[in-house]
């Protein structure tokens, strides 16, 4: 219980982030609590769930399992960096707003960065649908019995396949 | 006379308001809510069922660095009321109790001690430094434990397990049975099972320093419930001081005598419910003397206190509920209690563990069934026996057992001729979590008499449609009376919402195309299930749980304000966590005044602006409750500002036409006045204008809405299971839902509310249990036990509407609850119907791959049933 403390540098949204942290704490608890981003949700804190959900170097990861001392030098991203410059929802935001993809929306960050993961793979055509879904089973949603939640990355897809073929 | 709403956004699938705020990260949930110099909370809870306690050693936790205050149940005795029972029904018992254990604890989780400390991980690390020596107690974890005379009782004051007991019966039950020319029997058991929203409990009690007054962050369905049982139930102190208090602001306690004469005097139905009641309250208060002096003590204690030290309640962003959330908890309690010790601000966010474990149980509910049948398959009447297993504390303000026990007995015929019933109901006590409300907590009559039809027919050699058709009431039978006392009005459309579902899934055919899958070697099978959610039900609907209980909720009051700059805000009690008030309820305002959505807000969750109301949102009542007072209150908004236009305009009000915010003479559009302008001259204007306008406020309407007509929602689900007996798996290639929810007002938010009650119903019957073994531990505390259905197991779901043509005022009616009610009845139904070649007959609801092995005969049974 005395505290164990040491250095940590990461990027957080960009921004480059020094710290001296407890070596228990987790990445989530120091991004909700030290840098404010509350975007980050913890719903399980045992890695079930995917609330947490955050990419580290582009790969999502669950942030309640992760030592923040274990991001030391990563870039990390949060819900809070999809949307755009002035604060408006980003495209794929966007793209689940219009299919009315949440309700409590609690679970919404998480699905988001993963789902932000799996845009950013570099591949010629989009995932189908049963792999969206595959892809999203990390996932947890207690509202929507997650079809809209499909359905909104399927339109943040189409919308970035048209855009890449344009 | 029908509010007929032509405007561009009722009806249409307008995007959530909420979502701009919620999917930027920038929602407010509860844990997100940081107040200045605020310390952390942890429950010391107990490992065991049921024990003694014996000493509590906090030396070093106490001594721990950081750590600010333990305390334990005896603490809590004089700084805060006990936990009672509010309600009144013959033969019910309701124990007293404490926020924290005292001497005994009754379940796996059950808390001994708060912590409260510099972070929440010093907290636990201070709980794990308590010493509690327990005496173990034998548990009671089956109902045939419970009641078994020579095993323990839970609370010892009752003598007896047995908590409630009702026996009634309509109709001519003895004569149904008497011409019966086949009874039918069977039991059916549902399974403890949960809740669950992805954010669990939590609450931040903000204590003001200086004036020591409490502003309580919940995340609750309703602010006021908060306010009013946190303020029942703390700030406890010695009696003299109450009376002195009490005697000091005597104008004040005039006042709320009078306040509640008027009440009564306004509120006929109150005074005969009270009247009708009276020997249950006397035989209750005389018989269970603890409770007497526990209410009379707090109710005292809340009239003798300085109003001003009334705590305020705020809910911000809620992340999800399903019923878990409308009662007050034993922790919350505790925080409160804490926090008004320290003089300090107190956080407490609940874990998934703690919330799997104690945070919201259901449904632990079987049912004893014997119908009375006639060879056609006519339906003459029924007995039947329902036994609730509500675990040890019920919850407050209300138990959601007897609840529920009262809603299953009303909705047992469903939109079924039913001419004679006879129901029991018992509810015991066990070792196990609070029984909490869970969407659609009646939801047991939908999946026994559905479950019982299909057992009916095989028996009867029917096909599972032509029982319905043969019992359903039709268009033609409108309106019509349950045998159980519920009006059905015209616009019940069951059998219309069947024949539909029968139509779009060719389920008349279905025989044919199970055989040929059979005999490709494909296990197939199909289900459904149909049922009425009273979304709110008739008028007077909610006496079918007690007495004065309609007059108590059956008011949605609202405040429609014109503000300054020309904006719009609507006051309501309903505290939306998930079911997108904040646009539906803008969608039907910015329509009936004729202003972009943008104009209209809707604000809730504080008990300092949001007109009074203990409901909050729950019991799918916000479609027409909360729909027609907004409808109430901008209409009479809409016609002050017409008026002020009129004057404006120089024209006849009669003349005005308000179009996208631009107030203008017909004819005329280019000469147009804004609401702001309108705003500008109510406050030039003054009090005749503004109506009940506070500060900066332009003008403000208040109404009230009583429901008006009221009616019922109701669905027909239809389930399709492919079966693979190698696994046990059971894959859901397609399921239909076929409803009405009289007129729609944003499709998207209808059809997720469905598909999401679904889910829920769904995980009910093939993954999710609260299991305990039997001596009472507790076995389901994480994720990986307790299973929350993936993006993989749930199939799209498809849905068709019907609606039927009314003039009714506000014909929107609910739909939340609705999904969760018809799906395991659905899919258990589906699942006898794929083993239907091997004799299987399906009576318990939760059916894991193992189980369904097991029936199948697969693997030989090692689980007993429940």
């Amino acid at each position: 219980m005395t505290a164990d403390r040491h250095p940590l540098s990461m990027t957080v949204n960009g921004n480059r982030i020094d710290l001296v942290v407890e070596s228990r704490r987790t990445l989530a608890e120091i991004l909700r609590e030290d840098l404010g981003l509350t975007g980050t949700h913890l719903a399980c804190e045992h890695g079930v769930c995917g609330a947490c959900t955050v990419a580290l170097d582009g790969k999502a990861v669950r942030s309640c399992l992760m030592l923040a001392l274990q991001a030391d030098g990563g870039a990390i991203e949060t819900v809070e960096s999809l949307c755009d410059d002035d604060g408006a929802l980003g495209p794929l935001q966007q793209a689940m707003a219009d299919s009315h993809s949440f309700q409590c929306a609690f679970c919404a960050p998480g699905f988001l960065m993963t789902a932000h993961c799996l845009l950013a793979e570099d591949r010629d055509i989009g995932p189908t649908r049963d792999e969206i879904r595959e892809e999203l089973s990390g996932n947890l949603c207690r509202c929507t019995g997650y079809q809209s939640i499909v359905d909104g990355v399927e339109r943040a897809v189409t919308a970035l396949v048209e855009a890449r073929n344009a | 006379m029908r509010e007929s709403l032509m405007g561009k956004y009722v009806g249409a699938r307008v995007n959530r308001v909420e979502d701009k705020r919620l999917l930027a990260g920038a929602g407010r949930y509860i844990d997100d809510v940081s107040v200045p110099d605020m310390l952390h909370a942890a429950f010391l809870r107990s490992p065991y069922p049921h024990a003694e306690i014996g000493s509590i050693d906090l030396t070093a936790a106490q001594a721990l660095p950081g750590v600010h205050l333990i305390l334990t149940g005896e603490d809590l005795k004089s700084r805060t009321y006990p936990f009672f029972g509010t309600l009144n029904f013959p033969r019910f018992y309701q124990p007293t109790f404490w926020a924290l254990a005292v001497d005994r604890v009754r379940h796996v989780g059950d808390p001994v001690a708060i912590v409260v400390a510099d972070s929440r991980r010093l907290a636990e690390d201070a709980c794990e430094l308590i010493e509690v020596d327990y005496e173990p107690l034998p548990g009671i974890a089956t109902v045939e434990q419970a009641l078994d005379a020579d095993r323990a009782v839970v609370w010892p004051k009752s003598k007896t397990n047995l908590h409630y007991q009702a026996s009634e019966r309509f109709g001519d039950v003895d004569a149904a049975f008497a011409a019966a020319e086949r009874v039918i029997v069977e039991t059916f058991d549902q399974h403890r099972h949960s809740n669950q929203p992805m954010e669990a409990r939590g609450i931040v009690a903000e204590v003001d320093p200086s004036s020591g007054e409490m502003t309580i962050h919940a995340s609750t369905q309703s602010a006021h419930m908060v306010k009013w049982c946190i303020a029942l139930l703390t700030g406890r102190r010695p009696l003299r001081r109450v009376v002195r208090q009490m005697i000091s602001q005597r104008d004040h306690t005039k006042a709320i005598f009078k306040g509640m004469a008027d009440y009564l005097k306004a509120t006929p139905a109150m005074v005969a419910a009270l009247k009708e009641m009276a020997p249950v309250m006397l035989k209750q208060n005389v018989t269970n003397v603890e409770r007497t002096k526990a209410m009379n003590g707090a109710f005292v204690g809340l009239m003798g206190r300085d109003p001003k030290t009334l705590p305020a309640a705020l809910a911000g962003d809620v992340g999800g509920a399903f019923g878990a959330k409308t009662a007050v908890h034993r922790e919350d309690v505790a925080v409160c209690a804490a926090a008004l010790e320290l003089g300090r601000s107190v956080k407490w966010i609940e874990d998934r563990n703690e919330h799997l474990t104690v945070g919201s149980q259901a449904r632990e509910e079987s049912v004893d069934l014997a119908v009375a049948v006639r060879h056609d398959g006519t339906i003459l009447g029924m007995r039947a026996r329902l036994t609730i297993d509500s675990g040890a504390y019920p919850g407050f303000p209300y138990g959601g057992a007897v609840i529920a026990a009262r809603l299953a007995r009303t909705m047992f015929p469903g939109p079924y001729r039913l001419p004679a019933l006879e129901f029991h109901s018992r509810i015991i006590t066990s070792n196990k979590a609070t029984y909490l409300p869970y969407r659609g907590p009646w939801e047991i009559e939908t999946f026994v008499r559905e479950r019982m039809l299909d057992v009916v027919a095989r028996q009867l050699g029917l096909s599972r449609a032509e029982i319905r058709r043969r019992n359903l009431i039709g268009d033609d039978e409108l309106p019509a009376t349950m045998v159980t006392g519920p009006a059905l009005d015209v616009r019940m459309s069951a059998r219309r919402v069947f024949e539909k579902a029968m139509d779009v899934t060719g389920a008349d055919d279905w025989e044919k195309t199970r055989a040929e899958a059979f005999a490709a070697g494909r296990r197939i099978g199909m289900g459904f299930a149909t049922y009425i959610e009273a979304a709110p039900g008739p008028p007077g609907y909610m006496d079918n749980v007690g007495p004065g209980f309609s007059a108590m909720v059956d008011r949605e009051p609202i405040n429609a304000v014109l503000e300054a700059d020309g904006t719009v805000t609507l006051h309501t009690q309903q505290v939306t966590h998930g079911q997108s008030h904040e646009t539906t309820l803008a969608q039907l305002a910015a329509d009936q005044l004729g202003v972009p959505m943008e104009v209209i807000r809707i604000s809730y969750g504080n008990t300092r602006t949001a007109p009074f109301g203990l409901v909050g949102t729950a019991g799918s009542r916000a479609a027409t409750f909360a729909s027609g007072a907004v409808l109430l209150a901008t209409k009479g908004l809409r016609d002050r500002i017409v008026d002020l236009a009129a004057d404006l305009l120089e024209a006849a009000p009669s003349d005005i036409v308000v179009e996208d915010g631009r107030i203008h003479v017909a004819g005329t559009p280019s000469i147009a006045v804004t609401l702001a302008d309108v705003a500008h001259a109510a406050r030039e204007k003054g009090d005749e204008a503004r109506g009940a306008a506070r500060g900066d406020e332009a003008i403000r309407v208040s109404e009230l809405f009583d429901g008006g007509a009221g009616g019922w929602s109701g669905a027909t689900h239809v389930c399709f299971v492919e079966i693979d007996l190698d696994t046990g798996l059971v894959k859901i290639p397609r399921y239909v839902v076929v409803e009405d929810c009289g007129e729609i007002i944003n499709p998207a938010v209808v059809d997720g509310q469905i598909r999401g009650g679904v889910a829920q119903g769904i995980g009910a019957v093939l993954y999710e249990k609260s299991t305990y073994d039997d001596q009472g531990q507790f076995q389901a505390g994480t994720f990986m036990d307790y299973l929350i259905p993936t993006a993989m197991e749930i199939p799209d779901i498809e849905i068709h509407h019907v609606e039927t043509p009314s003039d009714v005022f506000a014909n929107y009616r609910g739909v939340g609850e609705g999904g969760a009610i018809g799906a395991p009845a659905a899919l258990c139904n589906a699942i006898e119907d794929a083993l239907s070649d091997l004799g299987v007959r399906i009576t318990e609801q939760h059916l894991p791959p193992a189980r369904i092995l097991e029936l199948a005969g697969v693997i030989p049974t090692l689980s007993p049933s429940r």
